[in-house]
């Protein structure tokens, strides 16, 4: 039972990944993340509960704090409303390009076939996750990097890069679900200084009365 | 022992708390317009980074021969470890001194505010402190944590001036970076993944010294797979081509003293994470997976270093080139392989981190005497400037591989590796390349160092201690004596390290050389 409830929260947080690549509203860029870290805390509290981890429900915990309720707050009711983000965001490419693009990275993450371990194949066992949650953790980063392209918006590209951290973490859960808590704990703190950075930089090219796009950036020459 | 370990990367945190402190206690007494005339963040962070080069210098005696391990393993230094942070805490050392001056002088125009002044300082201790602290853990997960922290705190002070370039620049340093050490963390998601089958415990899976011991039993497809991702991930942070591009933008708009850390610290901070993949790697892989790729990226960094330097006008730009150069040339080191390539690669990595940095404290008093980042405007340095032309002369006939200087032995250490390899024609094109790059960086520099200087071109002493009060001049000269004594210690540095290589060092490279090679 655990084993689809596992790989059904892995390809539900895809899907959202696809949601967030076709769409073009900064509103739903949050929303879909605030839902992808819901299904994240519900991954991680089911392989803590099943593998009897305290880390990884200080983790769940954090992750439902941090990423389900705090980031997207703070971008709703701060983030838009500060920085004058308009309703919808540039992108490089249309919807249903994307979406294609999208369609051949979550094939490449597929075929991405994970090296086999007898050990591992013990542990994938006891805590019942399938094979392919890792590869669709992978598919997850894949489509992060690929909106992180796409969009014009520092902002927007920040919600992208957000959803990469999302598949590393499901990864690193699955893959190795025993990893060290202080990593993880560190892995939080940076992703939460990664985007004070991210929107302190955002803040300033508001400041400088830059549009915080990506394409005006061409200040920089070689 | 433990003390010596703790304190190292504590004293510039300490510096870190105390300004953050005062800055807050100045933020509530609404007294943020020059309380004091100068900023108590200097003084700190030059005594922050004092006490963590005498600290690392002190741990490293012991650590040459004894490997030193605490908490389970979560601290863990060796000769490698020792050998990077006597290097970083040198670079520290000496940009916590020049930034005093070159700050203060920044401050004194008008430029800096003492609000931004002090939240520089402030960063600068996060980025020193979470350095030196990922250089003495033997757990790999929280090297690639703290590796990320001074990727963070170092943006500050890349977009520290918030002009558009500068926030453009660290905009973009923080995007690739990151993105790049999220590949690096999933390259170690596949190296602890495939060592479940030979460690037991998974808390052991994530240290170095226990990896290292079980090498040659990890899981190969795991490995091949993590060691790749490591490389490209951790190579982001090194600059290695085609990853490089946020190093000439950060560089170019970082003040100076930033500009000497990226180049002299967090570079070999990323490169000594690549060296202790590669000693896992290579007894799990063979010789050949790691030597290719290795190869690869240092070639291409080089090449792509060389080529644009060749048409570069602007003189931090060129540095910023030459050290994605200079990078290349270790990782080509590092691929050659052999106690020869390791130790080349070793006394290559100190040499540079102590010439880059004083070439890039250097261009601080440019900037602030020609007002300009362009070589064709800047002229006759060595008359205007003859402390800092000097110095910048030496630096750069150093980073050309000139001899005296200890880097034309560690190049022709690290080409007498490519010759003993089995693909001596590799080192060859290295050989072609270096001359290159001595011809192309040499051009550019001696156009700015020789020569006279263009008409209205005052030394900064000049130009600010004229109908000053006297106290005003005081200040004046301190800031001065700061920006040169971290100068002519580069300096002397580089000249020593060229004609006589102290026992100490020599016996802690050859230790850390026996870390790789095991």
């Amino acid at each position: 039972m655990m084993v689809i409830w596992i790989t059904l929260s892995a390809i539900t947080m895809l899907l959202l990944s696809f949601a967030s690549l076709g769409s073009k509203l900064f509103n739903r860029y949050i929303s879909y993340y605030s839902i992808q870290s819901l299904i994240l805390t519900f991954t991680c509290s089911l392989l803590a509960y099943r593998l009897h981890l305290t880390d990884l429900w200080i983790l769940a915990s954090l992750t439902l704090v941090i990423k389900t309720i705090a980031i997207p707050f703070f971008s709703h009711h701060w983030l838009l409303k500060h920085l004058e983000i308009k309703r919808d965001t540039a992108t490089n490419l249309g919807p249903s390009t994307s979406l294609i693009l999208g369609a051949v990275l979550v094939a490449l993450g597929l075929l991405l076939n994970l090296p086999e371990s007898p050990d591992l194949s013990g542990i994938i066992q006891s805590s019942h996750i399938s094979q392919s949650v890792p590869q669709l953790a992978i598919a997850i980063i894949f489509i992060g990097g690929l909106c992180m392209v796409i969009r014009k918006h520092i902002v927007a590209q920040l919600f992208g890069w957000l959803m990469v951290e999302n598949g590393v973490f499901l990864l690193a859960i699955t893959l190795v679900p025993t990893f060290a808590f202080i990593v993880e704990a560190g892995i939080f703190l940076d992703l939460v200084g990664a985007v004070l950075i991210t929107v302190a930089l955002a803040w300033g090219f508001s400041i400088q009365k830059i549009i915080p796009s990506a394409s005006e950036l061409k200040g920089l020459k070689h | 022992m433990i003390v010596l370990v703790v304190l190292a990367p504590i004293f510039p945190l300490a510096a870190t708390l105390v300004t953050t402190v005062l800055l807050f206690k100045a933020a509530c007494a609404n007294d943020l317009e020059d309380p004091r005339g100068s900023s108590p963040g200097a003084a700190f962070s030059i005594v922050g980074g004092l006490g963590s080069l005498v600290c690392s210098i002190l741990i490293a005696i012991p650590v040459i021969h004894n490997p030193y391990t605490a908490i389970s393993g979560l601290i863990y230094l060796d000769p490698l470890s020792a050998f990077f942070l006597i290097t970083i805490s040198l670079v520290v050392f000496l940009s916590a001194l020049y930034s005093a001056g070159y700050i203060g002088t920044e401050y004194g125009h008008n430029r800096y505010s003492y609000k931004k002044v002090q939240i520089y300082f402030i960063f600068f201790g996060l980025f020193s402190s979470t350095m030196l602290a990922a250089l003495e853990t033997g757990n790999i997960g929280l090297l690639w944590v703290l590796i990320e922290a001074a990727t963070l705190s170092s943006a500050v002070l890349v977009g520290i001036e918030a002009k558009p370039e500068s926030l453009e620049a660290a905009w973009k340093y923080v995007i690739i970076t990151s993105l790049g050490m999220v590949i690096a963390l999933i390259g170690i998601l596949f190296l602890v993944y495939s060592a479940s089958n030979v460690i037991s415990h998974s808390d052991q899976r994530l240290l170095w010294q226990v990896l290292v011991v079980h090498s040659g039993g990890l899981l190969r497809s795991g490995l091949s797979l993590g060691f790749l991702l490591a490389i490209i991930g951790f190579g982001t942070k090194v600059g290695l081509a085609p990853m490089h591009t946020w190093l000439p933008d950060a560089h170019a708009e970082a003040p100076s003293p930033s500009s000497a850390m990226l180049s002299g610290a967090i570079l070999n901070l990323g490169l000594y994470a690549v060296i202790r993949f590669v000693a896992i790697a290579e007894p799990g892989l063979g010789r050949g997976y790691v030597q290719n790729t290795l190869l690869l990226f240092g070639f291409l960094s080089v090449t792509i270093g060389v080529l644009f330097m060749i048409g570069q006008n602007n003189f931090k730009r060129l540095f910023a080139y030459s050290s994605i150069e200079q990078m290349g040339i270790v990782t080509v080191a590092l691929g050659f392989g052999g106690a020869l390539g390791f130790y080349g690669a070793l006394f290559q990595i100190l040499l540079h981190a102590i010439a880059k940095s004083t070439a890039f404290l250097g261009t601080g008093d440019l900037v602030l005497t020609y007002s300009t980042h362009s070589i064709n405007k800047v002229k006759g340095v060595l008359n205007a400037l003859p402390v800092t032309g000097g110095i910048l002369l030496v630096a750069s006939l150093a980073l050309m591989g000139s001899p005296p200087f200890g880097l034309f032995f560690s190049e022709l250490t690290i080409l007498r590796a490519g010759f003993a390899s089995a693909d001596p024609w590799l080192a060859v094109f290295l050989l072609a390349l270096l001359v290159t790059g001595f011809i192309a960086f040499g051009r550019k520099v001696f156009s700015m160092i020789l020569g006279n200087p263009p008409r209205g071109i005052v030394p900064l002493e000049g130009k600010m201690a004229g109908g000053m009060a006297l106290g005003t001049a005081k200040q004046i000269a301190g800031k001065q004596i700061a920006m040169i004594i971290p100068l002519v210690i580069g300096g002397c540095l580089l000249l020593i390290l060229g004609l006589w290589m102290p026992q100490f060092l020599n016996s802690l490279l050859l230790h850390a050389v026996k870390v790789i090679e095991l």
